[in-house]
């Protein structure tokens, strides 16, 4: 695997290191996840729970430390935790205890990459700030990732993924033309940060191949999403043009999500040349008032797209969203059903022929269906399960291993360290 | 030194694919755009400038460099002697015009070939037709985003499937550099991309048997008519909620909430709508730019919500350096700041480069 012999000694939590961490294990480092009992990772035991008896979870809510004590369990958290930790091996140190501290410093010396995604300054109140880790491993790779970076004025300020979306222009581009923005549902700016947090170790690992000097990445959530603006910046630096939202419309005609056949079932129709208009009235069936003068140029349909949406939606709702789909792209049309997880996981056979799904074990819970990263390498294929071909793992259960392979100790040495309770 | 400089990439994108060498050039690649005499796609692609300049085109490539290839013979050419090619073609017109990996790969063996497409290299609907919009259907974020059940599903704008494609590629192209395993393909479908980007959709519904419904986060109007992504999840603790009733009463809007009643986890639960309406009450009061940074000030993950163009007079990313001017146009740079080895442009979007062997400089 590409990233073979890489060991990332790995504090990340939540959603945004995660996603960092995540990839790299997939390209294949060994990536060790540190917890304590006492702390653990957040979302490992945020419902809803994985069902281990065939009940379905109990739903969103709660999520706390006494809950999961209640429950007996760390490992049954279905949320962002499985997405996030295929691949990577866990272990629980109490870094509060002088041998806990100890441990993870010999854990530092031994690796190339340190992460993590805890407020500014944690980490040096802990006593692993990047001085101290460089005077343990001069040329560690150390990548911190928190809402607002490491400095600026507002290094203070805290994100979760709708902050930065907010802050950064992201909630605005989704939504209605004179509607409030509806912003997104969920945190894209978790995963574009974990991104950028990963692309930010492998420059940093070139950096330091080239040059044996490692460093300090200081990844924000704000940052890496204002590229992705596109030229709307440019809009207004240049034009004086402040953005205005236009739902799904992209310049094209028909063009959007269009009621199908059943229950909230949607299909995106998205024509934006001549060529594509005229498939789609080929596909329909050629019907008489696909003729009008109204619709005879891409202007036209603009200028009419009210009356244009009506009729393509007439023809779409009583049909199979699939269906629609199919029929338009053997006419050279780029339309897609509107598709939820649960078509994705069941009835998209694109993503099955891709094996994007990879169905591995985690301990406690059994087998899941992992996407791991979402590309193909050809010489050095990446593995959702990473190089130990594993699910999410149960809370400190490499502890014993990675202490034996890693720092070379023995029963007993571990032994010590349990009874100090540095382990736990 | 950069570690990267000696890097050369050739890239042979439509629109869709430029923002992976925007990233490649930011860490120090040499990336060149190779362009029919036409010049690429997105020159041609709006917004526009007054004077016809593509602005698309601008916030994609800047960083690169241009050379014009007159003929597919030009193009393979230049791979001889890459490191990196990243392409758009589609299978069928990648090999009808003899530049698959197969062939690529005779001529140069250690070259990488990175092809973002719509659903990538195999599986039946390789050959189907997608843009931004129909790759946030299919992978599912459109599902989850809108105003509620009344309203259509809603797709967010700026092509993120094909920029989250494009990062992986990036990200791939980097791990494929390091690994010294010489040249391979790079396969990425960018529906696979968009169809990873939804969090924890696919383990709710393993869990619940329901999909996630689409919906819109509250947000909290304030006194001037902006709009607050004011969050307020219990789930941040007893001591992020006394950082919270603390400014409220400071700022006289706590109600009942200054009841020791609210101390017991239970009770706030029950009666949650009261950090609501107090929250209400404090937002009548203030501006939008004031309520965040109220929140803030209390641990809270509050943000305004900006129109995109406002980020650019935000004072925490110009104090870290984040921008970039050439030309007096402003351009996102570093997503990250690095201590030893920064982010940085070498210099503006190009001029249409020259054909044959030199290629073009930075206009």
């Amino acid at each position: 695997m590409a990233l073979d012999g890489v060991r990332v000694l790995d504090f990340t939590r939540l959603g945004f290191g995660s996603q960092a961490t995540l990839i790299l294990g997939c390209l294949g480092a060994e990536v060790i996840k540190i917890e304590s009992t006492k702390h653990p990772d957040g979302v490992r035991i945020i419902p809803p729970l994985v069902p281990v008896d065939g009940a379905k979870g109990e739903g969103f809510g709660g999520g706390s430390l006494a809950a999961a004590e209640q429950l007996g369990s760390f490992n049954r958290g279905g949320t962002y935790f499985k997405y996030n930790t295929g691949g990577k091996r866990s272990i629980t140190v109490d870094a509060r205890t002088p041998e806990g501290h100890d441990v993870l410093e010999q854990l530092v010396a031994r690796s190339d990459v340190v992460t993590e995604s805890f407020a500014a300054g944690t980490m040096d109140r802990w006593g692993l700030g990047y001085e101290r880790l460089r005077a343990i491993k001069p040329d560690i790779v150390y990548v911190s990732m928190c809402g607002f970076g490491h400095t600026g004025p507002d290094a203070a300020c805290v994100t979760m993924g709708p902050t930065a979306q907010a802050l950064t222009g992201h909630t605005a581009m989704v939504g209605l033309p004179g509607r409030p923005p509806a912003g997104w549902s969920f945190s894209y700016l978790d995963h574009v940060g974990g991104y950028l947090g990963a692309f930010a170790v492998l420059h940093a690992l070139h950096h330091r191949r080239a040059t044996g000097e490692g460093q300090h990445m200081d990844v924000s959530q704000l940052e890496p999403a204002t590229a992705l603006l596109g030229p709307a910046l440019l809009d207004f630096a240049v034009n004086g043009r402040r953005y205005q939202p236009a739902g799904n419309r992209r310049g094209g005609a028909p063009q959007g999500a269009y009621r199908a056949a059943g229950e909230d079932k949607w299909v995106v129709i998205s024509c934006a040349t001549d060529e594509q208009w005229q498939g789609f009235v080929k596909a329909i069936g050629s019907p008489a008032w696909t003729d009008s003068t109204r619709f005879e140029s891409l202007d036209s349909r603009v200028a009419h797209v009210g009356e244009l949406d009506e009729l393509v939606e007439e023809w779409t709702s009583t049909r199979d969203r699939y269906e629609v789909m199919d029929l338009l792209q053997s006419h050279g049309v780029p339309s897609g059903a509107v598709q939820d997880a649960a078509d994705r996981l069941e009835r998209d056979p694109q993503l099955a022929a891709r094996g994007h799904f990879t169905r591995l074990r985690s301990s406690e819970v059994g087998e899941l269906p992992l996407e791991g990263v979402p590309f193909h390498m050809s010489v050095t294929p990446p593995h959702a399960g990473g190089v130990i071909r594993r699910g999410p793992p149960d809370l400190g259960e490499d502890t014993y291993d990675v202490l034996r392979e890693a720092l070379g100790m023995t029963d007993r040495d571990i032994a010590e360290l349990r009874d100090a309770g540095a382990l736990a | 030194m950069n570690a990267l400089e000696d890097l050369d990439v050739l890239e042979l994108v439509d629109a869709t694919g430029e923002y992976c060498g925007r990233l490649l050039a930011g860490v120090g690649m040499d990336v060149v755009k190779v362009e029919p005499p036409s010049g690429a796609p997105s020159r041609h692609e709006p917004p526009f400038g007054p004077d016809g300049t593509s602005l698309r085109f601008l916030a994609d490539n800047v960083g690169k460099r241009s050379r014009v290839a007159v003929v597919d013979d030009d193009v393979r050419a230049a791979c001889a002697d890459a490191d990196v090619l990243v392409h758009t073609l589609r299978p069928r017109d990648a090999k009808a015009r003899g530049l698959d990996f197969a062939t690529l790969t005779k001529l140069n063996p250690r070259l990488v070939v990175c092809a973002i497409t719509p659903f990538g290299q195999s599986g039946p609907w390789c050959d189907y037709e997608a843009d931004d919009l129909v790759l946030m259907a299919l992978g599912g974020s459109m599902a989850a985003c809108g105003y509620g059940l009344d309203d259509p599903p809603l797709a967010a704008d700026g092509d993120q499937a094909w920029r989250t494609a494009s990062t992986y590629a990036a990200i791939a192209i980097l791990a494929a550099l390091l690994c010294d395993a010489g040249g391979q393909l790079i396969d990425v479908s960018a529906h696979e991309c968009s169809a990873s980007m939804t969090e924890w959709h696919v383990m709710t519904y393993l869990c619940t048997g329901q999909p996630m419904a689409r919906f819109s986060h509250p947000v909290i109007e304030t006194a001037d008519g902006r709009r607050v992504a004011a969050l307020t999840p219990d789930f941040l603790g007893a001591h992020v909620f006394q950082r919270l009733r603390e400014m409220l009463i400071a700022e006289g809007v706590a109600g009942p909430l200054a009841d020791p009643d609210f101390d017991d986890s239970a009770y706030r639960a029950a009666h949650y709508g009261e950090v609501h309406r107090a929250i209400k009450r404090l937002a009548a009061a203030h501006t939008g730019d004031e309520l965040w940074r109220l929140g803030q000030s209390a641990g809270l993950p509050w943000g305004v919500i900006r129109s995109p163009e406002e980020v650019l007079e935000d004072r925490h990313l110009r104090s870290r350096g984040h921008w970039a001017e050439f030309d007096g146009l402003p351009y996102p740079q570093a997503p990250y700041v690095a201590s030893a080895s920064p982010f940085t442009f070498a210099g503006p979007p190009p001029r249409l480069g020259p054909s044959g062997g030199d290629e073009g400089d930075q206009a």
